[in-house]
Parts: structure tokens; C-alpha cells; sequence
């Protein structure tokens, strides 16, 4: 014979189901920032029903004891009234899902986005052809042979830097200047681990003189706002602002020697 | 309303959040006790704020002058944000601490609290006060007395004590816009606008009615906004009055229209049957849902420029069998008419027309590519319809230029087309109707709309009284044109049917389970 729970079965299963739903939402769209998909977690939540469904059901007793009160309010008689409201609410429960869901969405198509498109061998700027492979920051050199020198050539890229991409990157070089929210995609992060921490030199270089439309095919899609900056700075200036992003950061480029 | 009803209405979500930020003004106010020094932010300030206020603090970094408001020149010794008395001009360590760490709104100054740690700041305090020589706290601060409550009666008040003999009408407009009447100057020399108070996210010290009571009693150092406070004013208020005008001010941002929400980037256009709104002031303009994108300063191709005045542009969309239109809004302190003498003294010469942009593709991409957002490629032309406000002697006028970027442009005939535009200025707030035939005669040459498919759109403005011609305007990158599809009455039918399965399959269950019995 079952004893008499403090928490009916049945209840306990939903409770358990709800629980891990606001869980996954808990952790990751309030804990971790980082909103899952609604397919996935419908999928997520399809296999914790079912898993849950069986542990609940591993038994005889146990499956009877979980349907019992589904039984009974259909079965038995003295439940006539729940039986009532329950034949009323779910029908329309069940249409309204089926409304809302066939409802048309007009939510913006998705647009995934490539973070570090693989640079080409060789690219073109400033009218001529560059190697990335061989390319380096002339001034880097200066950081050990000449201190005050390299101080000074930070400095230089640093008001290069204020006077031209401070607007999307920001003051912090954080990726949110004062008209970084007016911009999709967002301009990058430099303080973030993953960005110029992860590159070359040669990299940046080929980024900010060919900007936007200097980016390969696979680059999709294709929306980057980053200006062509050899329209508007210097060679000379380029590789003083790759200096100063390393500086402010406190990050150092990534480079053969160190590989 | 008590604790625990407050406690019942809100989330835990929200509840968390007011406890990060109970403890943090209870840190904030508790930090003030640990003095800065003067010597340590000199080394911090010489790594990060150099670059727009300059080696000796005169706001005379690299950025100057492509900056609007321009770097704080702290040897001036001006605060705009401070809590001291009118007449004392000595911010106190909080007001220059708060500037630091929540930065100063719409401009280029950031939040410092992700990248410094609190003392860090506390030294930069030190050190920036030192270059006015401000050692001692201010004599005085501003007063409070009681504050008052917002209500509907003190709103009234505020409201004519704002409009009464031009008191803050004057520079702010009726509808508190900004819509200047006057052209404003900073100390630095620099064209300074007046706070449009419909939009509170750009406040410098929020939109609080304590902030803003504050900034009316102090007045904004260094611009032309006066303390209303100091009994030698003609338009002195009392610290009652000043509260009910800064219930006032925060009652104007009650629109929710022009506040920009990231996730909507899709203007919705709503089918209509029959004729389509031919006025901007069209009663179902009201019942369509406004879509608000950012404008930012065109930096990526010919002349750039860097000190916009307009900052958002609102946009929504309608169409029936035959026609789509647009009706673009977006808010303008100047109505730009070259030739108009008062239009003019406004403007910074040499004046130009006002002016908006609506940027198509000619052929909606199949794929995810589409033109590039700067006047579309060589591969991707775009169709750019442009209107402009008009001259003194001439109307207003539309143009169609094709595009495959800013180099190759084609002026083609408007009317040949059928696009038309219509616009209305009222209280700073330009609004334009744009219609065209959903298709054209030329599809080679014009973009042919169709329902329920996702169109690249991208917007510019120009503010013709802010040197802004040509190349030098805002605008946005794409976002998407919907025409929505009517929704028809299947997904009510279906939900029906499906109702109608769930009940008779419940029923059919409990009399089997009757007879059964």
C-alpha cells in the first residue's frame, strides 16, 4: 500500500520538470548571459520530460500512483466539478498554443557572424602587395632597444587612435565608443582575451587598412562597419595605433617566435 | 505603497537588483571616507585621460576637435555636474567621483567603474581637482528643503512655471525638445545645444527629478543654462517651484516611441485596405508600432564628420495592394532654410537643407549578402530616396540617386517612378511621408517590394544648421523592411479544430471510463 506523501507524486514530477526549466533559465540567461536557443532548449526539455517520466514510472506501484489522480478526477464521480474546469481549460489551452504558434514571427532573420576570418597570404594596400606571413611592426623592435623611443611611438598612435577610432571602439577600447550601439556588428572588444590578444600584428594591419570591404568571402555577412583606413591614415600611422592597442591593454601580440 | 506589498510585485530578479544597488550606494557613500591621492592619479590619469583632456588638464588632448561637448578643461575649474551651491563653483569629491565612475551620457566620456577600481578613481578625484587648485570641499551646497512628490497636480504647476515668460521655453522649446530659438555657446566657444528632455538616456546627470532639481539650481557651468536659484535672476524660483519643475521635466519622457530597443530591428509595415495615409498627420499612423534606430556620424567614406546633432530616427510603414509608405521622424532643434534670415543666425554657416534618406537594395538578396550599407558596390547598387526641406524660395524636394558606392552615383527621375514625400516641422520634430508603387516599370533600376520577405533598409539625416551636407550626415547600417503579410484566418481555425479534438477526446474518455464503471 502507498503512504501518504507530503508532496503529491504527480506534483512532485512537475514540480521537478518546472524546476529544471527555470534552471537552465536561471543559469544560463541570468547567471551566464548567454540566452539559449528556443530549439535547443525545447530539445533539452524534451529528453528531462522523458527521463523524468521514466524514473517516475520504473515501477509498477510507482506508475500507479502517478496516473491515480489523473484517474480519479476522470473516474470518479465526487470529482465532477474539477472535472468540469479541468475539460474547459485544457481544450482552450491546448488552441491558444496552437493560435500563438502559427501566429507568423517577424523576427529579424539571424545573421551568425565570423570573429577572425582566416587572413589571406598576401593582400593589397597603400598601392602595394604585403606577405602576412613575413609581415612585422617595424616599431616593435623599439619596445626592448629603445624604451623612451617606444614610449613615444605609443603615444603617437595612442592620438591616432582618440582622433579616429575611439567613436565605435571607446575611450576604454572596450567596443563601446559612443556610437557603438548604433552599429551591428558591435565593434570589437580589444580588452576582451579573445580578441588582438589571439593575433598578430600582421593581422591587425591587414584589418584596419582594408577595413570592412577588404574581408574575404567566407567573412560573412559581409556588414562589418570598419572603415578602409589606408583612405585616411598612414602606413606609419597603422603600425603606432597596432602599438598603442597592445599598450593600453596590457596584452602582447601573438608572433612566430612565441609560437 | 508598504514593504511587503513592494516585496510581493517584485521579481526576485529585480529584488537582487536592488540589493547590488542598495550596497552600492551604500559603498559609494561609505568610499568617500578613503581620500584620494593627488600623486597616484597622476599616473593613471596619464595613462587613460590624457587623450581627450590633455597633459595639463586644459581639455586640450588629441580629440579636441572632433569632439562635441568637447574634453572638460579642468584649469577652467567649470563642473557641469556638481551639488555645491550656485555660487560656489568647488564640486565636491562625489560630484567629480560620480562623473568618473557613471561617466557623462551621449558623450565620448565612458563609465570608468569596468576598467578602474574605486581608489583608483578616488586618486584621479585628487588629481583632476588640483588643476583648478580646488583644495577645500565648497562652502555651500545646493538646498533641498522638502522635496515634492510627483503628481499630477505638481506637474501642472511646473509645467507653466517651465512655459511662464520664456522661462525655460526660451532654449528648450515648448514641447522641450531643444527647439532653439537662440544659438547657444559653451566656454570653450563651442555651439552648444540645448538638452532635448524627451529623451532621459541622454541626460549627463539623469533624469531623476533630485538631478534635475539639482541642475536647476545650480544652473550648467560653462554653457548658457543659468541657476535658478540665485535671487538675482529675473526668473528666480523658489526651492518649492524648482520641484515642481523638475517633476515636470521628468514627466516629458513619457514616449516610449524614440527609445531605441535593440532586438527591434525590423520595420513593420501594416497591410491596409484601401487608400493609404496621404498626410504625416494621419490619425493610423498612431496605431502602427514605431521602429527607433541610432544615427551615428558617417565616418567611413569621403569627407567624415564627427559632431552630430540628430541621434535617432523613428520610422514606420504601411501598404496596401498598390503602394508602401514610410513616415520617417527623428527630432531636429533647427529647421534648416537657407535663405530665411532667423534660420540662418541659428545655424552654423554656411546653412543647408535638413534632409533624410531611405537606402534599398535594387534587388532584395536572395542569400545573407547584401550591398555594403555605405551606398551599396559595384556588384550591389542600391536605390537611395532623398528628401530635402527646401530653401527660402524653393519647396521641399525628393530625389532617387542609384548607387554602387559613393563614387558612382546616378541621378534618375523621381517622379518617373511615382515617389513622392511630404513633411511637417513641429516644435523640433521633422516628420516625412515617402510613398512609392510597390513595383515600377523599371525592375532592373528600382527595388520591387514584396510581402513577408526581409528587405535590407538603412536611413541617414542631415541637420542643415550643423554644417551638414553631402557626405557629412548621420545615418544607420541595415536593419529590415517588412511588409507583413495579412495573418488571414487560419491560425484561428485551426486552434478551434484543435480545441474542439482536445474536448471531444476528453469526453469520449470519461465515458468510456463510465461505462467501464
Amino acid at each position: 500500500m502507498t503512504k501518504k506523501r507530503l508532496i503529491p507524486r504527480l506534483l512532485q514530477l512537475v514540480l521537478i520538470i518546472i524546476g529544471v526549466y527555470f534552471g537552465f533559465i536561471l543559469l544560463f540567461d541570468v547567471a551566464l548571459h548567454q540566452i539559449i536557443p528556443k530549439s535547443l532548449l525545447t530539445m533539452y526539455m524534451l529528453f528531462v520530460v522523458a527521463g523524468t517520466a521514466m524514473v517516475f514510472t520504473f515501477t509498477e506501484e510507482g506508475a500507479q500512483e502517478l496516473v491515480g489522480p489523473i484517474k480519479a478526477l476522470v473516474e470518479d464521480p465526487s470529482k465532477k466539478m474539477i472535472r468540469n474546469v479541468v475539460f474547459v481549460i485544457v481544450p482552450l489551452l491546448a488552441g491558444y498554443y496552437t493560435y500563438t504558434s502559427m501566429l507568423p514571427s517577424f523576427e529579424a532573420p539571424m545573421e551568425l557572424r565570423t570573429i577572425h576570418p582566416a587572413p589571406p597570404s598576401k593582400f593589397k594596400a597603400f598601392g602595394k602587395s604585403y606577405n602576412l606571413t613575413t609581415l612585422q611592426n617595424p616599431y616593435r623592435k623599439f619596445e626592448k632597444e629603445d624604451p623612451a623611443k617606444f614610449k613615444g611611438l605609443v603615444k603617437e598612435g595612442g592620438d591616432v587612435y582618440i582622433k579616429n577610432c575611439q567613436y565605435c571602439h571607446g575611450d576604454k577600447l572596450d567596443g563601446n565608443g559612443p556610437y557603438a550601439s548604433g552599429l551591428n556588428p558591435t565593434p570589437l572588444n580589444f580588452q576582451d582575451v579573445g580578441t588582438i590578444a589571439q593575433l598578430q600584428e600582421s593581422f591587425l594591419f591587414w584589418r584596419i587598412s582594408t577595413g570592412g570591404p577588404g574581408l574575404p568571402q567566407e567573412a560573412a555577412p559581409w556588414i562589418s562597419a570598419m572603415p578602409v583606413w589606408q583612405d585616411y591614415l598612414t602606413e606609419d600611422e597603422i603600425w603606432k595605433v597596432i602599438l598603442f592597442l597592445y599598450n593600453y591593454t596590457g596584452r602582447a601580440p601573438r608572433s612566430w617566435a612565441n609560437e | 505603497m508598504n514593504n511587503r506589498r513592494l516585496g510581493k510585485i517584485m521579481s526576485p530578479v529585480n529584488k537582487l537588483a536592488l540589493l547590488t544597488f542598495c550596497t552600492a550606494l551604500f559603498m559609494a557613500g561609505s568610499a568617500a571616507a578613503k581620500p584620494g591621492t593627488a600623486a597616484k592619479g597622476k599616473e593613471i590619469y596619464d595613462k587613460r585621460c590624457t587623450w581627450c583632456h590633455g597633459a595639463d588638464g586644459a581639455g586640450d588632448g588629441a580629440a579636441k576637435d572632433r569632439l562635441n561637448p568637447p574634453p572638460r578643461d579642468f584649469t577652467s575649474g567649470n563642473y557641469k555636474i556638481r551639488t555645491s551651491a550656485f555660487d560656489d563653483m568647488v564640486p565636491t569629491d562625489d560630484d567629480v567621483f560620480r562623473m568618473i565612475r557613471d561617466g557623462m551620457p551621449n558623450t565620448a566620456m565612458p563609465s570608468w567603474s569596468s576598467l578602474l577600481s574605486e581608489q583608483d578613481m578616488w586618486d584621479l578625484v585628487a588629481y583632476v581637482k588640483s588643476f583648478a587648485k580646488y583644495d577645500k570641499p565648497p562652502a555651500k551646497l545646493v538646498e533641498y528643503g522638502t522635496q515634492i512628490k510627483s503628481s499630477a497636480e505638481s506637474i501642472e504647476k511646473g509645467k507653466k512655471l517651465f512655459e511662464e515668460g520664456d522661462r525655460c521655453v526660451e532654449c528648450h522649446g515648448k514641447a522641450g525638445k531643444g527647439s532653439a530659438s537662440k544659438r547657444l555657446k559653451g566656454d570653450a566657444g563651442e555651439r552648444t545645444w540645448p538638452r532635448n528632455l524627451t529623451k532621459p538616456w541622454i541626460f549627463r546627470g539623469s533624469n531623476d527629478p533630485k538631478d534635475i532639481y539639482t541642475r536647476i539650481s545650480t544652473g550648467i557651468a560653462g554653457t548658457e543654462m543659468p541657476s535658478f536659484a540665485d535671487p538675482k535672476s529675473k526668473k528666480k524660483l523658489t526651492e518649492e517651484e524648482r520641484w515642481h519643475v523638475a517633476n515636470y521635466v521628468a514627466s516629458l519622457a513619457k514616449g516610449k516611441d524614440k527609445t531605441v530597443n535593440a532586438e527591434n530591428t525590423v520595420v513593420k509595415a501594416d497591410k491596409v485596405e484601401g487608400e493609404l495615409p496621404s498626410t504625416v498627420e494621419d490619425e493610423r499612423w498612431e496605431k502602427t508600432s514605431p521602429t527607433t534606430f541610432y544615427l551615428v556620424p558617417q565616418i567611413i567614406g569621403g569627407e567624415r564628420f564627427f559632431t552630430p546633432s540628430d541621434d535617432t530616427i523613428t520610422v514606420r510603414a504601411m501598404y496596401n495592394d498598390k503602394t508602401v509608405a514610410m513616415l520617417l521622424e527623428w527630432d531636429d532643434r533647427t529647421k534648416s532654410i537657407p535663405g530665411d534670415d532667423a534660420a540662418e543666425k541659428i545655424a552654423d554657416a554656411p546653412i543647408a537643407e535638413d534632409g533624410v534618406a531611405v537606402q534599398l537594395p535594387v534587388e532584395i538578396p536572395k542569400e545573407m549578402q547584401k550591398p555594403y550599407f555605405g551606398m551599396g558596390d559595384a556588384t550591389h547598387p542600391v536605390n537611395i530616396w532623398h528628401w530635402k526641406s527646401g530653401t527660402k524660395d524653393a519647396g521641399e524636394t525628393v530625389n532617387l540617386l542609384n548607387s554602387k558606392g559613393f563614387k558612382e552615383i546616378e541621378k534618375r527621375d523621381a517622379a518617373g517612378v511615382g515617389l513622392k514625400a511630404k513633411s511637417s516641422y513641429v516644435d523640433g520634430t521633422w516628420k516625412v511621408l515617402i510613398t512609392r508603387p510597390l513595383t515600377t516599370s523599371s525592375a532592373d533600376k528600382d527595388i520591387q517590394f514584396s510581402e513577408g520577405r526581409f528587405i535590407p533598409i538603412a536611413f541617414a539625416a542631415w541637420d542643415g544648421s550643423n554644417s551638414e551636407k553631402g557626405s557629412k550626415h548621420t545615418m544607420t547600417t541595415w536593419y529590415w523592411l517588412l511588409l507583413k503579410p495579412a495573418t488571414g484566418s487560419k491560425p484561428l481555425i485551426t486552434a478551434l479544430i484543435v480545441a474542439g479534438l482536445f474536448l471531444g477526446g476528453l469526453l469520449w474518455w470519461a465515458r468510456s471510463a463510465k461505462s467501464a464503471a
